[in-house]
């Protein structure tokens, strides 16, 4: 029996820790939000050079060839820091499917340029029609003589101005599959959207004629929905960490502030109004770590019961970090509800993720399908359509 | 990461298992039926911990030399789960095994081992445990209890409450007040108490459930001796604070029993029928059941975590205190939920038509002693507060 991340991953943990506090935390976030992109970026370019973004590659393509878990650290780091950009997407969502579904020349080109940090990957799912189910996925592609042309809209995609590639989910002869799309692709229209979490710039994605070779098809023709369940599996183990580095950093700052604010003469953190509301935060941080370690071993691992695990981490972890933010608020009282201090940004982030790459409902419904208890409705409503 | 168990692990469990199904009380396996009388339940208790000591299977984590299986920590974990597993017959005798025994092996004379042990394992003599008074509940070193040294006797006068099993009881670890020190902690002194005399009366608490686990007791010119005394007089707040140190996985067995509980609801939910459909049929059902999920999970984990890093450290951290909150709490709130769910037939306690001769409904009403006891969940969250967190300590304290 081992439930605890291994030593050379706390030791990772160290390097990107170390790293970020010495880049002032959540000051990159501000600059993002000031519109000072280049600062940014070179934020993240200092974040590869840790070497962050080769850790689940495999050696052939200049990775380090490591796990799901080895991401977990990584991951709560960024969320520490509210770091802004598009690890998730690449290393969680992006690397994992490439992995599993693409061809060897086209790992060999995008794996690689991942790892040298060269490029980067988000996701363009959401349509219009603002569902994350099959039916939502609209955007036509037609295949004519060895290449795709794209026509449609994307919506609330996150980060385009870090990444060079787009993971498009569209539909090739009614169905659904998943075409790489350079940004930079004539006919390609990228519009800012004003977002509610500013330390992520949203935008939409006009599609005009723009044309792709076959070759940016990943995995069969008409795949594609699995290919994504595949992707979100990941991607939602490894929100799951990040929530759980931004509860952890709320709830030390949150202590730390319950210590030196006085009223009536004492820390307020010796009132038990104040402490038992940070000790029932503490617990949720714990229980959400608990759950979301547990999803990466699951994800790694293959288990069984992984669709079940990482729905549970992804949705306790999300729900508890937005209430954890509100919380802070209340405990770091006026100066909680100002932009001065950071109370503010982890709130919005945590509205970011709750329905970001599916909703809350859905991933209730995903977990009980998994635990097998819709079996019994299904079975009563295949009879009824027998008797009618 | 590695929740995988040793060959010699589950060669542990497989021999515990088989020993199980061998010995356990006939019948048990179709329906655990305790009996309804009390004599008769004590006999049967007693019995049942005389079979497991004889097989070395009462306490296991003890030293060979004293009855037990010098046990891993693994295999106590593993222990838990198959006694869980099969829902064996509570220990009668657990105060002895689990916390007098062991503060006897650290603290106690030679001739106090050779006296008491033995008979803690067979349960030959039952122990309790004297600790809360009517106004020393959680804050315990406000206890009010005296013992006043007349000659060679201690003289001993006072009232203990909610004390467990003490209508079974020969013995009580008592803690009492011998001076009054600089601080409320100073002055007190642990005695081993003789039950079975004229100066101590047992009166029952009825508990909301209707069963009966605790008692009041009287202490009134009650009389031990010095050889009754475990470690120093005056000196006794370490020694009461050293047994509760003992308890070292009780909590485990809470989290499976949280775990099967959990399933068991599930089955419930299944298969009992509103409108010829099952409840789980409801999307509501399925809401709450999730939520219940995804909680038990996180206690059991957050369990097997804690559990790692004392494997590691060698010794139980604070963080227990947020395995004991957390375990209590989703207890109450799945017996909570399994009576709402249940819709009617939730309202219903003796009766035909009740699910499960209504172990959901005696076992909701059972669940509000479990924030109450061993530390309250408002005690809990100052200890997590001020131990893991780093707040300062409470006005008053």
């Amino acid at each position: 029996m081992d439930f605890s991340l291994n030593e050379d991953q706390e030791l990772f943990r160290k390097f990107v820790r170390k790293y970020l506090n010495d880049q002032e935390q959540t000051k990159v976030a501000r600059d993002y939000i000031a519109g000072n992109v280049e600062a940014v970026k070179q934020a993240i370019t200092g974040v590869n050079e840790l070497g962050c973004m080769m850790v689940n590659i495999p050696d052939d393509y200049d990775g380090m060839g490591l796990g799901k878990l080895d991401l977990v650290p990584i991951m709560e780091e960024f969320g520490r820091t509210l770091m802004p950009g598009v690890f998730l997407e690449t290393s969680a969502f992006a690397v994992p499917i490439i992995n599993q579904f693409a061809t060897t020349e086209q790992k060999q080109q995008y794996l690689s340029e991942v790892a040298s940090g060269e490029k980067a990957f988000t996701i363009a799912w959401l349509e219009p029609s603002r569902s994350y189910t099959e039916k939502g996925i609209q955007l036509e592609a037609i295949l004519e003589q060895e290449q795709f042309t794209l026509n449609g809209m994307k919506t609330q995609v996150a980060d385009v101005a870090f990444a060079q590639y787009l993971i498009v989910p569209v539909r090739v002869n009614g169905e659904v599959s998943i075409i790489v799309v350079d940004k930079e692709t004539p006919g390609l229209t990228i519009t800012a959207q004003k977002g509610f979490d500013e330390t992520r710039q949203l935008s939409s994605i006009y599609f005009d004629n723009v044309t792709v070779p076959i070759s940016a098809l990943i995995g069969p023709l008409g795949d594609g929905w699995g290919i994504l369940q595949e992707g979100l599996l990941s991607y939602n183990a490894a929100v799951s960490s990040v929530c759980v580095g931004a509860m952890e950093k709320i709830i030390e700052v949150a202590s730390e502030y319950a210590c030196i604010r006085e009223q009536f003469g004492q820390a307020i953190g010796r009132y038990q109004a104040i402490k038992h509301r940070l000790a029932d935060m503490k617990l949720s941080l714990e229980t959400a770590r608990s759950l979301s370690y547990y999803a990466n071993w699951a994800l790694e691992t293959t288990s069984e019961d992984r669709v079940e695990a990482i729905c549970s981490a992804r949705i306790f972890a999300t729900q508890a970090f937005v209430e954890i933010a509100a919380h802070n608020i209340q405990i770091h009282g006026g100066i909680g509800f100002t932009e001065e201090i950071d109370c503010h940004l982890f709130v919005k982030r945590s509205r970011f993720y709750e329905n970001y790459l599916g909703t809350q409902a859905q991933y209730y419904d995903q977990a009980i399908s998994a635990l097998g208890w819709d079996a019994a409705t299904k079975a009563k409503e295949h009879e009824n359509l027998l008797i009618s | 990461m590695d929740f995988s168990y040793t060959a010699q692990e589950e060669q542990f469990r497989q021999e515990l298992r088989t020993w199980l199904e061998e010995n356990l009380p006939e019948g048990w396996l179709a329906s655990q039926q305790l009996p309804s009388e009390e004599a008769e339940l004590g006999q049967f208790l007693r019995k049942w911990q005389k079979t497991l000591a004889d097989s070395r299977w009462a306490a296991i984590a003890w030293p060979e030399k004293h009855g037990g299986r010098n046990a891993t920590l693994m295999e106590e974990i593993i222990y838990h789960q198959e006694m869980v597993r099969v829902k064996a017959p509570p220990l009668v005798n657990y105060v002895g095994l689990h916390m007098v025994g062991p503060t006897l092996m650290q603290i106690g004379t030679p001739e106090q081992q050779e006296k008491y042990i033995p008979k803690i394992l067979t349960g030959e003599e039952v122990w309790c445990q004297g600790y809360s008074e009517p106004n020393a509940g959680s804050d315990l070193a406000a206890v009010q209890t005296t013992a006043v040294k007349k000659g060679d006797k201690w003289v001993i006068n006072g009232q203990k409450i909610w004390t467990s099993f003490a209508h079974f009881a020969d013995r009580c670890f008592l803690v009492a007040r011998t001076s009054k020190g600089e601080k409320k902690h100073h002055g007190i002194t642990c005695f081993l108490l003789d039950m079975n005399q004229p100066g101590v009366e047992v009166r029952p608490i009825i508990q909301m459930n209707g069963e009966h686990d605790f008692n009041e007791v009287y202490l009134t010119d009650a009389v031990a001796y010095d050889s009754e005394i475990i470690g120093q007089v005056d000196d006794g707040w370490r020694v009461t604070i050293a047994l509760l140190m003992h308890e070292r996985t009780g909590i485990g067995a809470q989290v499976f029993s949280l775990e099967q509980q959990f399933a068991e609801l599930v089955n419930v939910a299944q298969t009992v029928t509103e409108d010829d459909q099952p409840l789980i049929a409801k999307p509501e059902v399925r809401k709450r059941l999730l939520d219940l999920y995804m909680n038990q999970r996180g206690s059991l984990l957050n369990y097997y975590r804690n559990l790692t890093k004392q494997l590691k450290v060698g010794h139980p951290g604070v963080e227990g205190s947020m395995d004991k909150l957390f375990v209590s709490e989703m207890t109450k709130k799945l017996f909570s939920e399994a009576i709402s769910i249940q819709g009617h037939a939730g309202m219903l306690w003796e009766e035909d038509a009740v699910q499960d001769q209504g172990y959901w409904q005696k076992n909701y009403l059972y669940s509000f002693g479990q924030t109450i006891g061993g530390g309250t969940s408002e005690i809990q969250k100052n200890t997590i507060a001020e131990r893991i967190l780093g707040l300062p300590k409470d006005v008053g304290r």
